[in-house]
């Protein structure tokens, strides 16, 4: 009886968990709601009832008294007694002598008068004997020292009231029943969409990386929450690739030049010389070591860039201002170089970036330029405010060296990838792939192609967003 | 000058203590931020150098605890946190400057000198003199003697820097740093030849060069001895 169990397992699994909660809350609102409604209908229902029967016997003593100040004092008390008997009307009198005492008309209204204080025009009074309705009354003085009451029996105006509970009572009820029933089913609802996420996460601690959040196609929030978990572990799967691209690269570019430094320190410790070999050997074994330091910092760099935790502080940059600082850091020793760097920039171009790492891409850029190419070569720089195609920012560097295979140029970009007739220059063949790292954060393009001769590295900014576009100042002139 | 070290691993501890020795100052090691915090509270230090990855308090933490109890002694951050972020979380913190492991122990000697020798309040100053060497900071001109020397705004700031450590040695990384804002090593000579297109310019005609190459370690600016 598996799939039973399974069923009671999940009914306690609702009830133990937030769901329940969930249901009651939601049914204690309802009932509040629905109870607030009925007592506030039945006060307004009870009061303009009330008010209504306080009109009719107010209207109704008013007129008995013009009738009294027309027929005199024996008369009246006749057409009391008339009233009362008659049961015409659905009101009550009676006729109270100087000591209270009743004179004429009824003796239940009467008892019931002696029961609220007298007081000459009071307004109107309610009274209740026991065993009978309750009473609307009003009292007023006559000349002749009597005292007429007119009383309304409030009997209809209770089972109104009655009426009204009765109904309330049952749509309350209802409610009760609606509000779980609601609140269970949208929970039981809710809960699924959550238990989906459940499994999913376990499945990934599991280790199962490829699994993803179910969607149910309704775009609603569950589904924008699924969206934005599954870009989230696409990212994070994206992460471990580069850290174990990154282990990789390690294992294999670092090994040998280490190999290479532990060779040459044996030799030494091997081959006893002079002093003077001691110290060249030292000498040499620094500067290995500051070649792997080296590689092992830009290969951090990369990786830290290829993170994009620098893009949550990016900010506004004069690319313009950066690529001549630059420029003019490196002219000078191009020239003593024997090459030519020339460059034309466009002021006040603006992107959202990090100032020290385009500085870093521009630099990898001219010096990867400088170390492939002959003496006599010309480097040029160029920054327009838009490319040939592309609205935002395009930066180039361009040369007239010997260029590279078309076949080649998507490896180049790659970790420690270098051309066969590069093998024997200096470098470690991440310079290019660090540019690649910062230009894909800064949301760039970056298109190498032929020149011919000669090799076009382009990079193609997005454009800035029109409130930088907007605040560009007047660029400083030199 | 007085310095504290504050530095868990005890071998770059040794090698920085005894170096530092070495070069005539006296070094108070710490091994943890705790124990480097009452040090650095408690004595009047020229410059303390930070290692940010420290048991207990990390240096950052350390360093923004002596700032807020107002304790102005220059900081220098020597970490393997290389990131850009970290140097700038650095110089928030309170740090006057970031070295990142490894480090030649020039390039660190360099630092702790300039930053011993920056002075508490400094006062504004509109002329730099050093020697026959005028440098008028409103004006940006500057003249040798006589003569005046013509210059590009970067040589400038080149030559103010050079300046405003007269005397003290100043290493590539340092000019890379504060003149050109370039936080990474590039694998060309750029300082080298801009330092010597500002010799030629400042030195033509004189017989006594102002700008020293200190093999090994960087520059220096001396002024001639009278």
């Amino acid at each position: 009886m598996a799939p039973d169990t399974a069923y009671v397992r999940r009914g306690f699994k609702l009830l133990r968990g937030s769901g329940v909660r969930f249901a009651l809350l939601h049914t204690l609102v309802f009932v509040i709601s629905v109870a607030a409604v009925g007592f506030s209908a039945e006060v307004l229902v009870t009061h303009a009832l009330k008010v209504q029967a306080g009109r009719r016997v107010e209207g109704e003593a008013a007129e008995l008294l013009n009738e009294f100040r027309q027929y005199g004092s024996d008369t009246f008390r006749k057409l009391i007694d008339a009233h009362t008997t008659s049961g015409e009307s659905r009101l009550h009198y009676a006729l109270l002598g100087k000591d209270g005492q009743r004179v004429a008309g009824e003796h239940l209204v009467a008892r019931a008068a002696a029961l609220v204080p007298a007081v000459d025009a009071s307004p109107v009074a309610e009274a209740r004997l026991t065993g009978s309705d309750s009473l609307l009354l009003v009292r007023r003085l006559l000349p002749d020292g009597t005292t007429l009451i007119v009383a309304d029996d409030l009997g209809s105006v209770e089972d109104v009231e009655d009426v009204v509970s009765n109904a309330f009572a049952i749509v309350l009820g209802i409610s009760v029943l609606l509000g779980l029933a609601s609140g269970f089913l949208l929970t039981k609802g809710v809960l699924w969409r959550v238990e989906a996420v459940t499994r999913t996460a376990e499945a990934i601690i599991a280790g199962d990386m490829t699994q993803r959040v179910e969607q149910s196609g309704a775009g609603d929030e569950f589904d924008r929450l699924a969206t934005s978990l599954n870009a989230m572990l696409d990212r994070i799967v994206q992460l471990m690739a580069n850290l174990q691209q990154v282990s990789n690269d390690i294992a294999h570019d670092l090994r040998s030049p280490l190999s290479r430094l532990r060779q040459n320190l044996e030799h030494t410790r091997t081959h006893p010389t002079t002093n003077q070999a001691y110290a060249t050997a030292v000498e040499r074994a620094i500067e290995e070591a500051d070649v792997l330091l080296a590689t092992f910092s830009a290969l951090l760099r990369i990786s830290q860039v290829e993170a994009g935790s620098q893009r949550a502080v990016f900010q506004p940059v004069d690319l313009s201002e950066v690529v001549e600082t630059v420029c003019e850091a490196y002219a000078p020793d191009v020239e003593e170089g024997g090459r030519i760097l020339t460059y034309a920039i466009v002021p006040s171009i603006r992107v959202d970036g990090d100032r020290e790492l385009l500085a870093q891409l521009l630099a990898n850029l001219i010096e990867n330029a400088l170390t492939h190419t002959p003496r006599g070569t010309t480097v040029r720089v160029n920054l327009h405010s838009h490319g040939p195609v592309d609205p935002g920012p395009a930066l180039e560097v361009c040369d007239d060296g010997p260029g590279i295979p078309a076949s080649e140029r998507d490896k180049v970009l790659r970790r420690f990838y270098r051309l066969e007739r590069s093998r024997t220059t200096p470098g470690n063949g991440l310079g290019l792939s660090l540019v690649a790292a910062i230009a894909k954060l800064h949301g760039a393009d970056i298109r190498l192609s032929d020149r011919a001769p000669g090799l076009i590295v382009a990079l193609c900014f997005p454009p800035p967003p029109a409130l930088n576009q907007a605040t560009r100042e007047t660029a400083p002139l030199g | 000058m007085k310095v504290l070290l504050i530095e868990d691993d005890a071998e770059t501890a040794h090698y920085v203590g005894q170096g530092l020795t070495e070069h005539g100052h006296v070094v108070d090691h710490a091994g943890d931020g705790r124990d480097g915090l009452f040090l650095a509270a408690a004595e009047a230090y020229d410059v303390m150098i930070v290692d940010r990855m420290l048991p207990g308090l990390d240096g950052l933490g350390a360093v923004k605890t002596l700032r807020a109890a107002g304790v102005q002694t220059p900081v220098l951050f020597l970490t393997t946190m290389s990131g850009v972020g970290q140097r700038v979380e650095g110089f928030e913190a309170g740090g006057d400057d970031y070295l990142t492991k490894p480090f030649a122990f020039a390039e660190l000697l360099a630092r702790v000198h300039a930053l011993g020798r920056r002075r508490p309040i400094a006062p504004i100053e509109t002329v730099l003199r050093v020697g026959d060497l005028e440098m008028d900071l409103i004006g940006r001109k500057v003249r040798r003697g006589v003569r005046a020397v013509e210059l590009q705004p970067r040589e400038f700031r080149l030559l103010e820097f050079l300046m405003r450590n007269v005397d003290r040695v100043v290493t590539r990384t340092m000019l890379l740093e504060n003149v050109w804002e370039f936080h990474f090593d590039p694998k060309t000579n750029i300082v080298e030849t801009h330092v010597s297109r500002l010799r030629s310019k400042m030195d033509r005609g004189f017989d006594c060069e102002l700008i020293e190459t200190v093999r090994g370690a960087g520059y220096c600016l001396r002024a001639p001895r009278v």
